[in-house]
């Protein structure tokens, strides 16, 4: 077997400015990422168009011969998760050298899907996403699913919408979600109130770590830069109606709808 | 009474009780406390309680839905350490109905009643049809 025959070449669905493969990515600050093993792949920066639905193809000779790492190596990201096999880093909001606009000063927006790579049964790779973060006017957003978040395309069948309220109180809205199990199911008030009396998730009785409170659902005003937008897109692909992108911290939250068209910020 | 400040979700609780019953289960609440529910459940079909009516009085302590509500001595595990305040009255009284459909002989309060029940179940069932005859019919 000749060493091409493990070059792997990444293609994807992709949409935006400039995007940038890291094999063996680590994370550093502000979400910028640098090869963990300089010498076997330097990251190249490869700029785009925008416009949805590309498909982008690694150009040939940029790859990585993934013979020189072992399996194993390949299959999981480091025990400090700070390193992954394959990051795909996309970038948007650099300014456009043709705009008649002056250049706004603006931080950089981006956003990393981290994937480890396992072998299929024909002995071809695949990338596996194990996690996606956003980075947006200097925020980090990791990509989480919520259970419990009423979509609000489904309402409108029943007038009571029993479920978009707390299960405690059954008249406050839902706002808080447990972690680790996501179970999005109580207002704040309650939620506190439960927190005296117990350790445990009302609807699946794991024990609580964390609460997250998400306010107001507020239709996200849509003046971040087309790319921005566009950026937050293509993940969309890869996440489903009941994600959600949370801050480290909780105290931010952003949505999107299958629609492609509503962006929303929770907050 | 304590009527005056009835949070709202019990009042909730209590008006689908009333005007969405589920089968077989009837709770109404009474008139000089709220929290106080008079509730019948009628013996499951095919089971040696059909034909049966089970009363029972239910009450919804101060602490409700933070503590179960209560319910004399029935053996659920969700009225004591599996209790959530997602639970409700409904469920609970659900939950009773489906007791009495499959009886769990390894969590008894009445121990000589167990014991024979797993000993001897097609005489059970027939202790358990004679109880529900001499006891539980004809309101
Ligand atoms: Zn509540
Ligand atoms: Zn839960």
């Amino acid at each position: 077997m000749s060493a091409t025959d493990l070059n792997l070449i990444t293609s994807f669905l992709f949409v935006n400015n400039s995007i940038t493969i890291f094999y063996f990515g680590k994370e550093g600050e502000n979400c910028k990422f640098s090869p963990l093993y300089p010498e076997a792949h330097m990251p190249v920066r490869i700029p785009f168009q925008e416009g949805l639905g590309q498909k982008f193809c690694q150009p040939s000779g940029t790859g990585i011969d993934l013979g020189f790492f072992e399996l194993d190596d390949l299959s999981k990201p480091s025990q400090t998760e700070d390193v992954f096999p394959l990051v795909i880093y996309v970038e948007a909001g650099l300014p456009t050298p043709s705009s008649d606009e002056p250049p706004i000063s603006q931080p950089t927006s981006s956003q990393s899907t981290q994937a480890v790579l396992v072998k299929n049964n024909n002995g071809f790779f695949q990338a596996k996403v194990i996690r996606q973060i956003l980075w947006v006017e200097g925020i980090r957003y990791e990509l989480r699913d919520i259970y419990g978040i009423s979509n609000s395309d489904e309402t409108g069948f029943n007038d009571e919408e029993p479920e978009k309220d707390c299960v405690i109180c059954m008249s406050e809205p839902k706002d808080t979600a447990v972690l680790p199990c996501r179970h999005m199911c109580m207002c704040s008030e309650c939620a506190k109130e439960l927190r005296l009396q117990t350790n445990k998730c009302p609807i699946c009785r794991q024990p609580i770590e964390e609460l997250i409170e998400i306010k107001d659902v507020i239709t996200y005003k849509v003046d971040l830069h087309i790319s921005m937008q566009s950026l937050l897109l293509h993940s969309l692909s890869l996440m489903d109606s009941n994600s959600v992108f949370t801050s480290s911290n909780y105290d931010r939250a952003f949505t999107t709808q299958n629609d492609y068209g509503n962006l929303r910020e929770l907050e | 009474m304590a009527n005056s400040n009835l949070p709202r979700r019990i009042i909730k609780e209590t008006q689908r009780l009333l005007s969405e019953p589920a089968p077989g289960i009837s709770a109404s609440p009474s008139e000089e406390n709220m929290r106080y529910f008079n509730v019948m459940i009628l013996g499951p079909s095919q089971s040696p309680y059909e034909g049966g009516v089970f009363k029972l009085e239910l009450f919804l302590p101060e602490e409700y839905p933070m503590a179960s509500p209560k319910l004399g001595r029935i053996c659920l595990d969700i009225l004591k350490d599996k209790w959530s305040p997602a639970l409700q009255i409904r469920t609970v009284l659900l939950s009773i109905q489906a007791l009495l459909s499959a009886p769990n002989p390894d969590d008894p309060l009445s121990e000589n009643v167990a014991k024979h029940w797993k000993a001897n179940e097609a005489e059970a069932v027939e202790t358990a049809k004679e109880w529900t005859r001499l006891y539980a019919s004809g309101v």
